[in-house]
């Protein structure tokens, strides 16, 4: 897999902008239309993934389906919409295109997609009858079908299992709803009264995008939005190249591990080489593990997007999301390797692998970036819990899903920051008294893992504990979590983080230690589950380090007595 | 009599004087003295009072506005600071909601955790979500604790237990005990200051009581005694963050929910001014020198949120829902190496300031633009106090930004302005449309020093038709102080389906919360009469994680039904729709105790006014585009504007504390109560 040519850096060094004032207005002007998409989508959806997760994302793409401005709350979407409007206009040429439609999808094979739980919504925008924009959001729905509650399982063979599939559909014409068929896509799901409301919000979303770019386009005339669009796209372009010319003939390979497939099994080996080659970013995959038989297989999208987030991160965090910061960019994967995943392999769980393709990209940047940019690996887990079971006061089953922060990564400038979510998601928790008051579970203790963080001059970040205790017997418990095999590693004399542990019964007489992927395991009354995540790799030679943040970090018990020799104090 | 209200800035301390008896309205300013800011406050009085010729013995009311705490917070300033918390339990400060603050830059931290680690403390103690003990409160433990709390040098101690919200037994047991065995530690217990659920942003809450505590108490120490010192007998009154009064034993007690002190007294005079003016959709634009305040007023009303940041650390307490942007006066214009135009979010702040204004800045910024341009004088500002620099402001512009694109210095400074407008334009449409609504039925109200310079453009990016300008809109906090009354709010948490018995459960908090209020405004000194009790109660559809505030007046009995019905009302309005027959679920019960102050009339009574003609006291070149060219455009005294007489743009006008600019092509006239309304604003290109 390839995006887009060679050979093109010279060209895009070269592009100027006609009027970069006109350019900047322009952008706060098309980011003010994405944001009041996305506050519509968040203010107006029902499901709790979109509403407070806000695992949701809006974007304006230009006739020819190039991506111009893009409001992402996850980055694990940075570009992944871009599949959905390919795969849109392929079905369903522009010609064919009137105002009054809009496009539904989520497959990843077949519509560009990343997991089947993402539903994308894409409307083409007309002004004076002719085609000009497309407005796009996408949105995970907590339930899609499938053969498990939330259509996400581990250990989910193939996408059959992971609930309904969409190729680009029509969903809309001459601005109706074509009822049948979203009876026919809610039917297949869960919660059919749900789905429904919020792919209604979805559809209003981009209605509600396609009027204020209709206003914008009347307001200043559509050959200057159409300049001001080329402008964009060729800033973003030139900045980026600029970045990749500051990293000279550089070459850095790196390998990482999933802890299993999903279904068990041997480490999966995640390679990435990156060079640059004729002016352009080449991300290399060779070496990589094959596809695996669970479900922590990655679409085409979904690598696409974890390589944008990638070099954003590592060599612009400012740099717009647009089509201009993806000419540049050239992934080489070859089909049926983990991250090009090939029909009809399971993409459910695909963030975790996405986290470690993020780990393994950083990691091939070390040899490459200045020692102040450089990272260690931090807590790229992403691990998933979910306990269901009776609602203790009212009719029915509970289901309580929660994903878990780590030990952020050491800097070139800072330490890792605690307990927090790293790479492609960074969704809140859920707050102990809320979970106390919603399910028959109690929480014994939420903090920090003490001496988890590598040491280093700068001190990688502490993971987190959770500890919850089942209040009622028949609770069903369930983890996709990784990290345990492998710690996160420091970088430039930096050491090690802790890997991740998961427990049943801690502290119990039956206590023991459980896999990272655990299906339907069933805990009664007073039983617990205990999650300690990884912490992260330092970063440089302790021994630099300044005595005061050493007797700080002891003061605070994030490092013990017997670890001061580390740091050639002791 | 007269009434003072004061607004301490970070540049500015802001004065206004109301004479009781006929509802005049006078305006003073001194420059603020950020080592003790109550130097300002006395300095300005004494100033403003022998200005007016008002004897100190004739004041009976003053009101401030006060930056304290939340500077103590800013400039990490706080007192030393130790935690008590269950155990199990004591990182979840640090832990926050897990999430880091930039999705793609890691050098960007989280804030320093307030009080570290190593001065948190756990005890053995546990409650249910019943509030039931699950686990007794170790007292031998908690001594212990106190042992090395007072070991540490801790001066303040913030005491929050998970579910203390439901039985604050075990908090107020170690609270009495931290008072018994250590009188001198300021002392905040979770279930005192804010008994609500969610244990993160409650502990965030108390954390920074605590720390802002001990040094509030010396500023209110030193702020009472140098009132005191001007011969007034009088005890002034702090504005809290959701905009109403309280006494200082209250300030002390709770400094936190002085955070918005200011900006929320803007808020409420504002809306109390638009609605005198005919207009009840408002949104506020409050421009300073380093950032701007924006708010929505809704059919008259403020809006309030207890969902935000200060500094960057959750407080849950309530406040006036208003947003700040980083963009002001002060925002630097820059060119990144991709050669593209930026403005802010860095800023010369007030020190070193715009080039302009001549105290050591070197980097262009917005007011330099609007110096270049003739949009603000080029001479002097402050009544003549504060010199102008045009040609530095030339030249900066002209060697950082013009030179490299190529553009006369003019057009530059144009392109600096529209950058910061459609910034500030972006904001205001994500703020209303976040909460649902739609700009272009609304009127921007601006104030603050560059409120007003900038209004115009910003409502045209906006699409917003119609502009308030207020009198002295440099001083419009200071005024919204004299239009705020005596408040407090309290909350219970009680998480229960709406069942004709939990509702019951309801009415008996709120009973039993009105007794709490009326105890309270018992202790602020409020005569029966001048009582008022809002109530609410926040409840959302089972399973969901948020809440919507639906009204439940006070003193009338409220059916099951009828709260449903308004629910779900609420919830169409919030969200766009409601779900018949889905349970609804009741979580907090709200009220506020309300004092009344009386607020005479703001009588707006110009002294001197003739003719259009009369007012004009200059003419400037100003550029209003870079198609413009410079424009001959006369500049008028605001206090001699006759009212009700329908002008024309162009048009400047100053005052001390602002200046307005109205384009070629839009029509104002000044109102009966001395407000420039601005009409026929035409989109910008």
């Amino acid at each position: 897999m390839s995006t887009g040519t060679s050979a093109k850096a010279a060209l895009v060094r070269g592009q100027t902008m006609a009027d970069p004032i006109a350019m900047e207005v322009f952008s706060n002007r098309l980011l003010t239309i994405t944001e009041e998409m996305g506050n519509t989508l968040i203010r107006s959806s029902f499901s709790t993934n979109i509403k407070e997760r806000k695992d949701c994302s809006v974007g304006l793409f230009d006739r020819h389906g190039r991506l111009v401005a893009q409001a992402s709350h996850i980055p694990l979407h940075l570009g992944s919409l871009r599949g959905s409007v390919k795969a849109t206009l392929e079905r369903f040429p522009a010609e064919n295109m009137r105002p009054g439609m809009s496009f539904i999808s989520n497959d990843p094979y077949l519509a560009g997609g990343t997991h089947t739980p993402d539903i994308a919504l894409v409307t083409p925008m007309f002004a004076d009858g002719e085609l000009c924009f497309f407005t796009a959001n996408i949105a995970h729905h907590s339930d899609v079908g499938g053969s498990v509650p939330g259509s996400i399982s581990a250990n989910a063979r193939t996408v059959f299992e992971e609930g309904i599939r969409l190729p680009p559909l029509l969903i809309m014409e001459d601005g109706k709803v074509r009822e049948d068929l979203l009876d026919l896509i809610v039917q297949n799901t869960r919660e059919p009264e749900e789905r429904s409301l919020d792919l209604r919000v979805q559809i209003a979303t981009n209605e509600q995008g396609n009027a204020a770019l209709r206003g914008l386009t009347a307001h200043m005339g559509l050959s200057a939005v159409e300049q001001a669009v080329e402008d964009i796209l060729a800033y973003t372009a030139r900045r980026l190249q600029m970045r990749i010319d500051a990293l000279g003939n550089a070459r850095g390979t790196f390998t990482c591990y999933l802890d299993d497939d999903g279904s068990g099994g041997d480490p999966v080996p995640i390679t990435t080489t990156v060079w640059v080659e004729n002016g352009r970013l080449v991300v290399d995959f060779a070496g990589t593990g094959p596809q695996a038989k669970g479900a922590l297989n990655v679409s085409a999208s979904a690598l696409e997007a974890t390589v944008f987030y990638s070099a954003k991160a590592l060599l612009d965090p400012q740099l717009m999301p647009n089509e201009g910061m993806m000419q540049s960019i050239e992934i080489r994967a070859e089909k049926g390797i983990i991250v090009n995943a090939q029909f009809p392999a399971a993409t459910g769980a695909r963030s975790i692998t996405c986290q470690k393709i993020a780990r393994s990209i950083f990691g091939a940047f070390r040899s490459i970036l200045p020692a102040d940019r450089l990272m260690a690996s931090g807590n790229d887990d992403l691990p998933t819990v979910v306990f269901s079971g009776r609602h203790a006061r009212r009719e029915g089953t509970y289901v309580y899903l929660e994903t878990l922060g780590g030990g952020g990564p050491a800097t070139g400038r800072t330490d890792g920051m605690n307990a927090v979510h790293v790479h492609v998601t960074n969704t809140s928790n859920l707050p102990v008294e809320a979970l106390e008051n919603e399910y028959p579970l109690m929480v014994d203790a939420y903090a920090l893992v003490e001496r988890s963080g590598g040491a280093g001059r700068q001190r990688g970040g502490l993971g987190l504990v959770r500890q919850v205790t089942s209040l009622q017997d028949g609770t069903i418990f369930s983890a996709r979590s990784d990290g345990q095999k492998h710690a996160p590693t420091g970088v430039a004399g930096g050491c090690d983080g802790l890997p991740a542990r998961l427990y049943l019964d801690y502290g119990l007489p039956g206590e023991k230690i459980l896999p990272s992927k655990v299906t339907h395991l069933t805990l009664n009354h007073g039983e617990n589950i205990r999650i300690e995540t990884g912490g992260a790799g330092g970063l440089g030679d302790p021994t630099e380090r300044p005595a005061t943040a050493v007797q700080t970090d002891l003061d605070n018990g994030f490092i013990a007595p017997e670890d001061l020799s580390l740091y050639g104090r002791g | 009599m007269y009434r003072i209200g004061v607004d301490v800035g970070g540049t500015f301390t802001d004065f206004t004087l109301l004479n009781e008896t006929d509802g005049e309205v006078k305006f003073h300013k001194v420059s603020s003295t950020p080592s003790d800011p109550s130097d300002a406050i006395l300095i300005g009085i004494r100033e403003m009072l022998e200005k007016f010729g008002v004897d100190s013995g004739r004041v009976n009311f003053i009101g401030h506005g006060t930056t304290v705490a939340t500077n103590l917070v800013i400039e990490r300033r706080g007192a030393r600071a130790a935690l008590i918390t269950t155990r199990g339990f004591r990182d979840v400060l640090e832990i926050g909601r897990q999430t880091r603050p930039h999705l793609y830059d890691y050098q960007v931290q989280n804030p320093p955790v307030l009080v570290p680690r190593a001065r948190r403390f756990e005890v053995s103690e546990r409650m249910n979500r019943d509030g039931e003990v699950l686990r007794a409160l170790d007292m031998a433990e908690v001594d212990a604790v106190i042992d090395k709390i007072i070991a540490c040098g801790a001066v303040a101690v913030a005491v929050c237990f998970l579910h203390a919200y439901r039985n604050p037994a075990h908090e107020a047991a170690v609270r009495d005990r931290l008072h018994e065995r250590a009188p001198g530690l300021y002392v905040t217990a979770s279930s005192d200051l804010l008994p609500e659920f969610r244990e993160y942003e409650r502990l965030s809450t108390t954390v920074l009581n605590a720390y802002s505590g001990p040094r509030m108490q010396t500023y209110l120490d030193r702020l009472a005694a140098n009132v005191h010192s001007l011969g007034s007998t009088v005890v002034p009154y702090t504005v809290h963050s959701n905009g109403g009064l309280m006494s200082i034993p209250t300030v002390r007690q709770f400094p936190v929910r002085t955070c918005l002190s200011g900006p929320a007294a803007g808020v409420v005079g504002a809306a109390v001014v638009a609605k005198e003016a005919g207009f009840d959709n408002v949104v506020t634009f409050d421009v300073g020198g380093t950032s701007t305040d924006v708010s929505v007023i809704v059919d008259g009303r403020p809006q309030f949120t207890s969902n935000r940041t200060v500094a960057d650390y959750p407080v849950k307490t309530p406040m006036i829902d208003i947003h700040v942007i980083g963009a002001g006066g002060g925002s630097i214009a820059w060119m990144d190496d991709a050669a593209a135009l930026k403005v802010g979010p860095q800023s010369a702040g007030a020190v070193p300031g715009p080039v302009a204004y001549g105290r050591g800045g070197t980097l262009p910024t917005v007011t330099d633009a609007n110096v270049i341009l003739h949009r603000l004088s080029p001479q002097a500002l402050l009544d003549g106090k504060l010199k102008i620099e045009e040609a530095a402001a030339r030249e900066v512009v002209t060697q950082k930004v013009a030179s490299p694109l190529g553009l006369s210095v003019e057009d530059a400074a144009i392109g600096i302005l529209r950058i910061a407008n459609a910034n500030m334009g972006r904001a205001i449409r994500s703020v209303s449309t976040e909460r649902g609504h739609d700009v272009s039925k609304f009127a921007l109200m601006a104030f603050g020093g560059a409120g007003p310079l900038h209004a115009c453009d910003v409502a045209a990016e906006c699409g917003i038709p119609t502009v308030i300008i207020p009198r002295e809109p440099g001083t419009m906090c200071a005024r919204g102080i004299l239009l705020s009354d005596i408040s407090l709010d309290f909350v219970r948490t009680c998480i229960m389906p709406a069942t004709a018995q939990s509702w019951a459960a309801a009415q008996q908090n709120f009973e039993e919360m009105r007794r709490e209020g009326a105890a309270w405004l018992d202790g602020e000194n409020v005569a029966s009469a001048m009582r008022r009790f809002v109530q609410l109660v926040e409840a959302r559809y089972e399973g969901q994680n948020f809440e919507v505030a639906v009204p439940v007046p006070p003193d009338a009995a409220v059916s099951l039904g009828a709260f449903l019905a308004d629910f779900a009302a609420a919830h169409r309005a919030g969200y766009g729709y409601d779900i018949t027959d889905r349970q609804v679920e009741i979580v907090n019960c709200r009220i506020k105790a309300v004092g009344l102050v009386p607020k005479p009339h703001n009588d707006f009574r110009p002294e001197g006014v003739g003719t259009l003609a009369e007012a004009r006291i200059g003419v400037r070149t100003v550029v209003f585009s870079t198609t413009s060219g410079r424009v001959t455009t006369p500049v008028y005294e605001r206090g001699r504007l006759p009212p009700e007489t329908d002008c024309a743009g162009p048009a400047i006008v100053e005052e001390m504390s602002s200046t307005t600019v109205i384009p070629p092509s839009a029509k104002f006239y000044v109102d009966a109560a001395g407000n420039i309304i601005i009409t026929n604003i035409k989109a910008s290109q």
